[in-house]
């Protein structure tokens, strides 16, 4: 074997230190999807396996830091460039252009109203409660 | 020409370089209203149709994106587990907020295209529209709502958020940054906590975090709510 390059001397040793990080951490998320898939098809649960996925790895990570060492190279990066992933299916919104125009007064007013709705509600009653609750605790 | 339009990888190259480029034009100039997503994805629909490209074809072609979805979704439990141990102290708070705006944000929706008489499916399509991106497309293919669409609104909500939503938040005197956080990332999801976060990193944990627990409580809550308009 060849010297080990830099950047894998400096990573703990362990499992995956061969290829980037980024690889080893990618391939950890879609274990993590694959077990989500499993789980939802064994007890049919009404969501879809990615998600069940994001509630493996919280309770996974809250004991287990050096998973969440291995996952943050291929996570972060993910997660500051998402909107990337959503440009395909914009693309798309050109062959739904025609039914959108057609109801396009009231999807601004729902989607608009449920914003701002939301947006006041959650600011508000979220302030109020932790105001409450440090008044309680002191 | 034709040999390079059409090569397999034609449409991810377009991709990525029109999202580079967007999000260049961002860096520079910050004009609030053109995010670089919205920049990006017009520039490729206007390639697209200069070219002649079909959608499937280009959708074939950035497959590799579109699987990335499922491991984006799996990495959202890492803000989560950051943002976890002030959520916790405040975790009355937290849930209490969370299930009273996640009830209003759907009673608003479902009432407004109610009121139009706008056809079920669309009412579905509309639903899930606050929920970070990669969840909403997993929600609208479980209830049965056009996926492209639903991204659109989704996109609009995010924007919607990140223009408007600190200032909003001003105007009711919403000055508690967690709340502000919160506030931003439950309805704006992630563009919303990429704005929130540059007003600080306390708003943008908690935007994140907020985020997170809406996409788990709107995955749950939605599925049943569109079974009432034959989802």
């Amino acid at each position: 074997m060849s010297a080990a390059p830099p950047e894998a001397a400096r990573r703990p040793g362990g499992w995956g230190a061969h290829v980037p990080a980024v690889l080893a951490g990618l391939g950890v998320l879609l274990l993590l999807q694959l077990l989500g898939t499993l789980l939802v098809a064994l007890l049919h649960l009404p969501v879809p396996g990615a998600v069940v996925g994001l509630v493996l790895l919280v309770a996974l990570g809250v004991r287990h830091r050096g998973l969440v060492r291995r996952v943050e190279p291929a996570g972060d990066p993910l997660l500051r460039h998402l909107q990337l992933l959503f440009v395909p299916p914009g693309v798309g919104v050109v062959t739904e252009a025609s039914r959108l125009a057609d109801a396009a007064g009231p999807l601004a007013l729902a989607v608009g109203g449920s914003f701002a709705a939301g947006l006041v509600v959650a600011g508000l009653l979220l302030q109020a409660l932790l105001r409450r609750g440090r008044a309680g605790s002191r | 020409m034709n040999a390079v339009v059409h090569a397999p990888v034609f449409g991810l190259a377009l991709t990525l370089l029109a999202y580079l480029g967007a999000g260049e034009l961002h860096r520079r100039w910050r004009p609030a209203l053109l995010a670089p997503v919205l920049v990006a994805t017009a520039v490729v629909a206007v390639a697209l149709e200069v070219l002649g490209i079909g959608y499937d074809e280009y959708l074939a072609s950035v497959s590799i994106l579109t699987l990335l979805l499922g491991p984006a979704t799996v990495a959202l439990a890492l803000p989560l587990l950051r943002a976890g141990r002030a959520l916790l102290a405040s975790r009355v708070a937290v849930l209490v907020t969370l299930l009273v705006t996640g009830f209003v944000s759907v009673t608003v929706t479902v009432g407004a295209l109610e009121l139009f008489g706008v056809a079920d499916d669309l009412v579905r399509t509309a639903l899930p529209r606050s929920v970070t991106t990669p969840v909403a497309l997993t929600v609208a293919g479980t209830i049965g709502a056009g996926a492209t669409l639903t991204v659109v609104l989704t996109l609009v909500s995010g924007v919607l958020g990140a223009v408007a939503g600190p200032a909003l938040l001003t105007l009711v005197r919403v000055t508690d940054l967690r709340a502000r956080g919160f506030a931003i990332g439950m309805t704006s999801h992630g563009i919303g906590t990429s704005r929130a976060l540059a007003e600080s990193e306390v708003a943008g944990g908690w935007s994140s975090a907020a985020m997170v627990l809406n996409a788990l409580a709107m995955t749950i809550a939605l599925p049943l709510v569109a079974r009432a308009f034959g989802g």
